[in-house]
């Protein structure tokens, strides 16, 4: 099996495209056919399709992954979620919704009228969440489809429906921060593997020749600043925070706190 | 010929995305070890294939090629690293042979003389008519790829595209597959071949509903972008491990500062390479999902086991194969090393004791959550209102360190002591590097 086939190659692809024509070859059947075998599979089709889909993959080769192992991986609890169907759908109609969702405290909200942005899985929680736009509390809304008790479409005029995914990019943009994070020089023959651990997050790396200094601007979202901590906690005395009054705030707590767990006295 | 090789393409693509506008041309080069004008080449010609495939030409013209690469969370869950695998070259001639075939094909089903004459009429003047031979080597390539299929019957034998798994499908059942497609090579590995059928049905959906541009509903929190470009070595390995074959290669190490060497076959401009030749009979490919990175493990006579990262490797060839003896003994001694890895350790099991506080005033107890999402065989052995303890073995404590760091003040160290000891002086210096900020406060 080889990824770097003629078939792929770019000119090829691009010539394809303009007159409307796709391919499909061995390789992604088979990769498909592997991947029918998970668990969810069973949430991702009504059942006939997936029988259709098995029989029409009868002929192809399942991939076999020698010698594949995952480490640190998170527990899987859910790959796919029954009510991703319904919502992408109505995502896909650009229409509204009305949503029965459970709160953090478990409170129940009943039958609130919504607009639905994205649907985002979590790769460090292993979940599905509904991105929305609360309509009457001009919220914007995350909410664990696994809270979800019942969504349905409600319609939206187009003209509203451009509106209110405007002011969602917009609310998303004004969340937006920065920090800028620098690599302690002593660890500069670490530095692939702190790229590796901020590879995930959009960023830019400068490099100060003169002092040898590497330093990471990282843009995140203000909801997402602990997940950012938590990476900068992670590497540990490798990486200082040298912009973003709140991240340095949070260190100073995070390790006064920790000394206070091991009965370290503070000055 | 000699197989193409990308390794240049990959660790060249791989700084870039890592290291995101850090470098000037000078520098980069060097750390890549390579000349300046090879740079100038490479970064050429990935642009190219960058603008073919994305047909995102008029934007982004004036950006630079980093930019481009940058990862924006929220504006695309198009892969970007994918057209990699879009840079097998192929002469131009054929690369418009191959498209002529498939588009006629796409039509109505065809014999090799057909296609000949589609062939003969369609190619542009300054390019040399194929022969039938040629066709015929086409046509084999393409079955062989599982891109067309050769209809029953008599001789001579049609041809049609293969593409029944999606025609068969109603556009509704097609979405479907589209999104478990998508949700698959996003949430899976490995993931390339997931990614090139999405881009396909991408291609399939659009024709079926007219061209309407189509919004990606997904977004995919936390990414290890590189992920992609180490999976072009995959399958060689997974063949060698399968085949009982040893693996020939030169290895750059992450730590040194060299990260490529190109083979010269002129031997005036040969140089000393930077890497090592190393020969190991490979056994296990692991996935961090820690970090993104891909590792492969396996034996080396006299070291005995000996790890390699994936994204060292370079001019892989598989070499001799050994007996199912010698592999089953060496696999069980690898499996019985690597019980107690939290990643790749394979040093002495030690038995780690923490306690997790539970999060003060939080509707949810996020802390225990991630602990038992995360915390892999560990178990929790006891609870009480304010917190709870978290037991493990481990082979070593490098690489659970930090994991348990990254949960700050709500992770105690109970034991090994030496531990313990560590966690204490490195969050004292931790502090000492935001000391600064509580003289503000």
């Amino acid at each position: 099996m080889n990824l770097f086939e003629k078939i792929f190659n770019y000119q090829v692809i691009s010539r394809l495209d303009e007159s409307g024509t796709f391919t499909l070859t061995s390789q992604e059947r088979s990769w498909l056919k592997t991947m029918l075998g998970h668990p969810a599979a069973a949430d991702a089709f009504p059942a006939e399709t997936l029988e259709k889909l098995v029989t029409l993959l009868e002929q192809e080769e399942t991939i076999e992954f020698s010698g594949l192992m995952e480490k640190a991986k998170s527990m899987e609890k859910q790959v796919y979620h029954p009510l991703l169907r319904t919502l992408r759908r109505i995502l896909e109609k650009n229409q509204g919704i009305r949503i029965t969702y459970c709160n953090k405290d478990g409170r129940i909200n009943c039958d609130q009228s919504g607009f639905p942005y994205k649907l985002e899985y979590s790769m460090v929680k292993k979940e599905w969440y509904l991105l929305w736009y609360h309509r009457r509390h001009h919220l914007y809304m995350s909410t664990k489809l696994q809270n979800i008790e019942s969504v349905h479409e409600e319609s939206v005029p187009a003209t509203l429906a451009e509106e209110l995914t405007a002011k969602i990019e917009a609310r998303l943009e004004s969340r937006k921060e920065h920090a800028v994070i620098e690599v302690v020089r002593m660890y500069n023959r670490e530095l692939s593997r702190i790229l590796y651990a901020f590879s995930c997050f959009e960023k830019e790396v400068a490099y100060l020749d003169e002092s040898d200094i590497y330093r990471i601007k990282v843009t995140y979202l203000g909801d997402e600043r602990e997940y950012v901590l938590s990476k900068i906690r992670f590497l540990g005395k490798r990486v200082r925070v040298i912009e973003g009054e709140q991240l340095k705030q949070r260190m100073y707590e995070s390790t006064a706190k920790a000394l206070a767990r091991y009965g370290v006295e503070q000055v | 010929m000699a197989r193409e090789s990308f390794d240049k393409e990959i660790q060249f693509l791989r700084m870039l995305v890592l290291t995101s506008g850090a470098y000037s041309r000078q520098q980069f080069a060097e750390r890549l070890g390579i000349s300046v004008h090879t740079f100038d080449k490479t970064i050429k010609r990935l642009k190219e294939i960058v603008h073919t495939v994305t047909e995102e030409l008029p934007e982004n013209q004036g950006k630079e090629f980093a930019d481009m690469l940058r990862f924006s969370y929220y504006e695309s869950s198009d892969p970007m690293l994918l057209f990699l695998y879009r840079a097998k070259s192929l002469k131009e001639s054929e690369s418009y042979r191959l498209s002529l075939i498939l588009i006629a094909l796409q039509e109505q089903s065809l014999t090799a003389a057909e296609l000949m004459d589609v062939c003969s009429s369609g190619l542009p003047e300054d390019f040399p008519l194929p022969d039938e031979k040629t066709i015929r080597t086409d046509l084999k390539y393409l079955e062989e790829v599982g891109v067309i299929r050769r209809e029953t019957g008599r001789r001579p034998y049609r041809y049609r595209m293969n593409n029944d798994l999606v025609t068969q499908l109603s556009e509704d059942e097609l979405l479907d597959l589209y999104d478990f497609v998508d949700v698959m090579a996003n949430t899976q590995v490995p993931s390339v071949q997931g990614y090139l059928l999405r881009d396909s049905l991408k291609k399939a959906r659009k024709q079926k509903e007219d061209a309407q541009p189509i919004a990606e509903p997904f977004l995919y929190k936390y990414h290890y972008y590189s992920r992609i470009l180490d999976e072009a070595h995959l399958y060689t390995l997974f063949q060698a491990i399968r085949e009982r074959r040893k693996i020939w290669f030169v290895y750059f190490s992450p730590k040194s500062r060299t990260r490529y060497a190109s083979k010269n076959t002129n031997p005036l401009f040969e140089r000393e390479a930077a890497g090592k030749q190393e020969l190991l009979l490979p056994l296990k490919v692991v996935y961090d999902h820690q970090y993104g990175r891909w590792y492969v493990l396996g034996n080396v006579p006299r070291l005995g086991i000996v790890k390699y990262r994936v994204e060292g490797l370079t001019q892989i060839e598989v070499g001799e194969a050994v007996s199912e003896e010698e592999f089953a003994r060496k696999l069980q001694k690898l499996e019985e090393s690597l019980r107690y890895s939290w990643l790749v350790d394979t040093g002495n099991p030690v038995k780690i004791k923490a306690r997790f506080y539970h999060p003060e005033g939080a509707q949810t107890n996020f802390i225990k959550e991630r602990v038992q999402l995360q915390g892999q065989w560990g178990t929790i052995t006891e609870e009480n209102e304010n917190s709870f303890i978290y037991e493990i073995t481990v082979n070593g404590t490098t690489e659970i360190k930090p994991w348990l760091r990254s949960f700050g003040s709500s992770c105690e160290v109970l034991e090994p002591s030496y531990l313990r000891r560590e966690f204490i002086a490195e969050w004292k210096e931790i502090q000492s590097y935001y000391e600064p900020v509580r003289e503000d406060l």
